[in-house]
């Protein structure tokens, strides 16, 4: 299996994998969504009763949403996660699942009406570095009178158990097309070449299919005019998957596919070795 | 009610944007535009965008 980034940015990554099979990818999807842990708010605790402020003005800790909506919203906002420092909490070697700055972070909220709070109201308690990368989701609006106190613990966790652990979205892959126009093969995911997805796919596997291409329809016309071609042979390339995938901001993109191949890694060595053990 | 922190179907995360996409749309750009530059590209996020109905303000009094 060979892989090659095709385009990669901080938060998407697009990938050509070559020399394998469907399951492969199969594979790597899954734990890119399901395994890859990243930190996000799990406990969240609420000041209530009244809060005065500095100027002697008295608040009353009321929003326009239940507080769990409130605690829901914060877990879902990304939190910059360094995969190489954080531990679960469980299985914290410094902390015995006590919480401790290698398996939790803590953030508090302390805001005034009115006024919308957002994710940069999150302030970390320790290090400035671990505010929440995206500073505009909007968490709730307080009216007049109305104010926030809030701490919030994130913790280490994997998508398996709530999407607010999932560290990527969108993650797809397809074959790679096989396009013929005449006896010329061409690379059908070339920006060069005018490829329609309306009416030059196929879903054949195992040889290719002649479509018709059709001459009211733009991408199709300007193929013709360039091939000077009626039709085209199209198929799909099983042994090579072009794989797409992106993140929230709380791990970058390479981060998260370096994290995922680990993990791939370590469970086929694993049952390899499970395996090996049975003969 | 408020804008959802993230697209229901995919997780992408859209709360961010609505701020921006309504403040653009008010100054007249084309929305289809406005969602592309916001890097929306899926219709599962678009949707989340231009179907949401902003209320907070009308619960705010009642809380």
């Amino acid at each position: 299996m060979k892989i090659k980034v095709l385009s990669a940015a901080p938060e998407a990554m697009r990938l050509l994998i070559e020399e394998t099979e469907p399951a492969y990818a199969n594979a790597l999807r899954r734990v890119l969504v399901a395994d890859v842990p990243k930190m996000a708010i799990e406990d969240v605790e609420f000041h209530l009763g009244p809060i005065r402020a500095e100027d002697g003005k008295e608040y009353e800790s009321v929003s326009p949403l239940f507080d769990e909506m409130i605690a829901h919203r914060l877990g879902l906002i990304p939190i910059p996660t360094d995969l190489g420092l954080y531990n679960r909490r469980e299985g914290c070697p410094n902390c015995h699942g006590e919480g401790c700055p290698n398996c939790t972070i803590i953030y508090s909220v302390n805001k005034r009406g009115p006024g919308l709070v957002t994710s940069a109201d999150l302030e970390p308690i320790g290090d400035a570095k671990l505010r929440p990368a995206d500073q505009k989701i909007p968490i709730v609006k307080l009216g007049d009178g109305q104010a926030m106190l809030v701490y919030a613990t994130a913790i280490l966790g994997d998508g398996k158990d709530h999407a607010k652990w999932q560290s990527t979205h969108g993650v797809g892959y397809r074959y790679y097309p096989i396009l013929k126009a005449g006896t010329k093969t061409l690379d059908a995911l070339d920006p060069e070449v005018p490829f329609c997805e309306s009416h030059m796919q196929s879903t054949a596997t195992e040889e290719e299919e002649t479509l018709e291409l059709a001459s009211d329809c733009k991408t199709c016309k300007k193929f013709m005019d360039l091939y000077k071609v009626e039709s085209v042979k199209a198929g799909n390339d099983p042994t090579r998957i072009v794989m797409e995938f992106e993140t929230d901001g709380s791990l970058s993109t390479k981060a998260v596919l370096v994290a995922a191949l680990d993990i791939l890694a370590k469970r086929f060595s694993e049952t390899a070795t499970q395996a090996s053990a049975l003969a | 009610m408020i804008i959802p922190v993230r697209c229901f179907t995919c997780g992408k995360v859209v709360g961010s944007a609505f701020p921006a996409f309504v403040e653009k749309t008010r100054q007249g750009e084309n929305p289809a535009q406005v969602l592309d530059a916001l890097g929306l590209k899926r219709y599962c996020c678009r949707r989340m965008i231009l179907s949401h109905a902003e209320l907070i303000d009308e619960v705010l009094p009642f809380g």
